[in-house]
């Protein structure tokens, strides 16, 4: 069975992804030790440094975040875009310092979801449970293996894409703006017969988006946050401030 | 004491909650298992657990972290691995706490 691991990469005016998406392969081929491909535009796929297998789309563009471009339409085709039979489907900021991902990969689960996140300067802001009549889940990793169910999910995540303003009435989600974390949440619930599904059974260490980042080295990250600076070793980060391309 | 004094011993102790919070967090993920497919948490209770109803048995039944029902044929191996990855996370756990815990002396 081939296993690796799929990233979406797409450059913005903002921000430029292909940087974070350099970093993040250096960190997959140093603590998982896995193929990557990564599936970007024409433009993007120049920048990219890594050498790396590349799958070049036409992206669809529209979607925004804080009024700014937000190129996330793109993940529910992942089970085509996909070569391998085992495949970890990862933002380019989720930062793999450990080797978690590559043991949840030895397990039986033909899909595999976070379905916590915590703030690492522990405030208590990630909770969701008032936004949506549903548990969010975190689209930030996906693990997945090609089976009829896992088809039907992603066709179904499509469906909901589609039909998005009609599922964020359905579900009264209060964000309106498409978000994979809830299409993948109405898709896992709806497919498993609106009853519980298997998760990755730990939580996602989230880096905010006011957090200063100060240093980036191979096994840690160095963060600051209203005065307060931490330091985070050897434990997977997902880094919402997307400053982390220029540290 | 002056206020400002106590203000510092505060911060500090703040910090160092927060410190050991996040690896409260690592060690957590560190103690993730996959046993014969299954995803495990190498922690206190599931080794209590594995200890108490394997004794003298050649196999036995549990839940997995999804509660999906696993057959251990194997607890000798099993209770070694749960060990293992319960103690290697508790291992830097302990040593970022010592960090910490000088840090804040």
């Amino acid at each position: 069975m081939t296993k690796g691991v799929l990233l979406y990469c797409f450059d913005t005016p903002q921000v430029s992804y292909s940087k974070i998406t350099d970093r993040c392969i250096s960190l997959i081929e140093r603590n998982l030790g896995l193929p990557v491909t990564v599936v970007t535009d024409a433009d993007t796929k120049l920048r990219i440094k890594s050498n790396c297998d590349t799958r070049v789309v036409d992206i669809e563009k529209g979607n925004t975040k804080f009024s700014k471009p937000w190129y996330n339409l793109e993940r529910h085709l992942a089970f085509d875009h996909s070569p391998y039979d085992r495949t970890v489907v990862m933002d380019v900021d989720y930062f793999c310092y450990s080797d978690k991902i590559l043991r949840l990969l030895e397990s039986e689960n033909d899909f595999l979801v976070h379905k916590n996140a915590h703030d690492v300067m522990h405030r208590e802001v990630m909770r969701y449970d008032r936004e949506a009549m549903l548990d969010l889940v975190w689209a930030t990793v996906l693990i997945f293996n090609k089976t009829p169910r896992t088809r039907a999910i992603f066709d179904t995540v499509k469906l909901v894409k589609e039909n998005y303003v009609h599922y964020c009435n359905l579900y009264r989600i209060t964000y309106k703006n498409f978000r994979n974390d809830y299409a993948f949440a109405i898709a896992l619930n709806q497919i498993n017969g609106h009853k519980e599904y298997d998760v990755i059974p730990d939580s996602i260490a989230t880096v905010p988006a006011d957090a200063e980042i100060l240093e980036l080295d191979d096994n840690r990250a160095v963060i600051r946050c209203n005065d307060k600076t931490i330091s985070l070793q050897d434990q997977d980060l997902h880094f919402l401030n997307k400053d982390v391309a220029y540290v | 004491m002056n206020i400002d004094q106590l203000k510092e011993i505060s911060k500090q102790s703040y910090d160092a909650s927060l410190q050991k919070a996040n690896a409260l967090k690592k060690a957590e993920s560190d103690q993730i298992l996959v046993y014969k497919n299954h995803i495990f948490r190498a922690d206190a209770e599931t080794i209590c657990f594995v200890r108490t109803v394997s004794e003298g048995k050649d196999s036995f039944f549990m839940l997995d972290s999804n509660s999906n029902p696993v057959e251990i044929k194997e607890p000798v191996e099993f209770l070694k691995l749960l060990l293992q990855r319960n103690q290697s996370a508790l291992n830097t756990y302990h040593q970022l706490y010592q960090n910490i815990k000088n840090r804040k002396a």
